[in-house]
């Protein structure tokens, strides 16, 4: 019962904490296309798609900073948190893309994109920041998802050309690796949720072939 | 519990109750695992479940920070499945990302829990391959020690302005 209440409680706090951040986000947004914005977490993680197509809806900086926000509540080893941000509206950098990875060419319709990258003064524990920043990732994916946009995971690093591309392209500097670009918009079409459950993935104790 | 809540005052737990996780909890977690995006849905994971106690107990042997292991009903060892590769090298970020929703699953369910890094320190991935009797194509990526918990957990506030850019890379050092 003890436990309960304190649930609750939280439960309230979160709410008095949370609902001024999302209202902010969310006052730009028409009211017939109002966002999710308090998707249940387990739905969140289970109803996430990978979005490649969007509307011509623009995503303001008070939403990216939401986005921002949870990926930098992210777990890291040791509490480093390594990571670091390049928020790209720039219609001329974002047409260049597909120029580097073909399979982000999309990247040009998005209103906007995050390139998440790893500060190598920050990676303390010999090459944990790749795990930290993944984890960041996964949270603008997941916040995006419920607030009501659409967000795509795009892999750069380790391959060694994408990198180097993405690099050159926003100038950044040596000791910081591009790692991922995530794409993000308003959805030009809803996707049902997918069912990755795999039993076969589950071992008890020991390996099982 | 909504989303932000959870990411924002999610925590590592490292004390627990002495309680069970019931197995229809286990899949529900694991299933938030499994929803993960990976690079070409490659779903490069494999999950052990640790339950008993020697093999705990072996645990605590060969990695420094995983002792509370011993007092938490279960521990999750997720690995990279090499043979299911379809994009080479991203597998520990398709596990990073299976690894935060099952962190998110566990606390929005009531759980307390922590990621304990095995990959890529050589070492500790050789003692976890040995512990588990892991075939070559299977390497140990993290582990993650539940359990239910009382601890009262409040939002931290790790959001740096510094670490955020604007269309091109801004010297901030």
């Amino acid at each position: 019962m003890e436990f309960q209440n304190r649930r609750n409680a939280l439960k309230l706090i979160g709410a008095a904490v949370f609902t001024p951040l999302i209202q902010a986000a969310g006052t730009a947004v028409a009211a017939e296309n109002a966002p999710a914005s308090h998707m249940d977490a387990l739905t969140a993680i289970r109803t996430r798609r990978s979005i490649r197509t969007f509307t011509d809806r623009d995503v303001t900086d008070a939403q990216v900073e939401l986005l921002l926000r949870a990926a930098m509540d992210a777990p890291s080893a040791g509490n480093e948190q390594p990571w670091e941000f390049v928020v790209i509206r720039d219609r001329k950098t974002l047409e260049q893309v597909g120029g580097i990875n073909r399979h982000a060419a999309y990247a040009k319709g998005a209103p906007v994109c995050i390139l998440v990258c790893g500060n190598m003064h920050f990676d303390k524990f010999g090459g944990y920041w790749i795990e930290d920043v993944s984890a960041a990732t996964q949270n603008i994916l997941l916040a995006a998802h419920a607030t009501g946009l659409g967000a795509v995971w795009t892999g750069i690093y380790p391959m060694a050309d994408r990198v180097e591309a993405f690099r050159q392209l926003l100038n950044i500097p040596e000791h910081v690796v591009p790692m991922a670009l995530v794409v993000i918009g308003y959805p030009k079409h809803q996707k049902p949720p997918a069912d990755r459950f795999k039993p076969e993935r589950i071992h008890k104790e020991k390996w099982q072939a | 519990m909504e989303l932000f809540e959870a990411i924002h005052t999610r925590r590592s737990i490292r004390k627990y109750q002495d309680k069970e996780i019931s197995d229809d909890l286990i899949e529900k977690i694991l299933s938030a695992a499994m929803m993960a995006p990976s690079a070409g849905d490659e779903r490069p994971w494999q999950f052990i479940l640790v339950t008993d106690p020697d093999q705990k107990e072996r645990i605590t042997t060969v990695h420094p920070y995983v002792g509370m292991i011993t007092k938490a009903p279960l521990g999750i060892l997720i690995c990279g499945d090499l043979k299911k590769e379809k994009f080479e090298g991203f597998w520990p970020q398709d596990c990073s990302a299976a690894m935060q929703n099952l962190l998110l699953a566990a606390h929005a369910e009531g759980l307390g829990a922590v990621w304990t890094g095995i990959y890529p320190i050589a070492d500790r991935v050789e003692k976890f391959r040995n512990i588990f009797r892991l075939p070559d194509h299977i390497v140990p990526f993290g582990l993650a020690v539940l359990g239910w918990t009382k601890q009262k957990t409040a939002p931290k506030d790790r959001f740096a302005k510094d670490r955020v850019h604007h269309n091109i890379w801004q010297d901030k050092e």
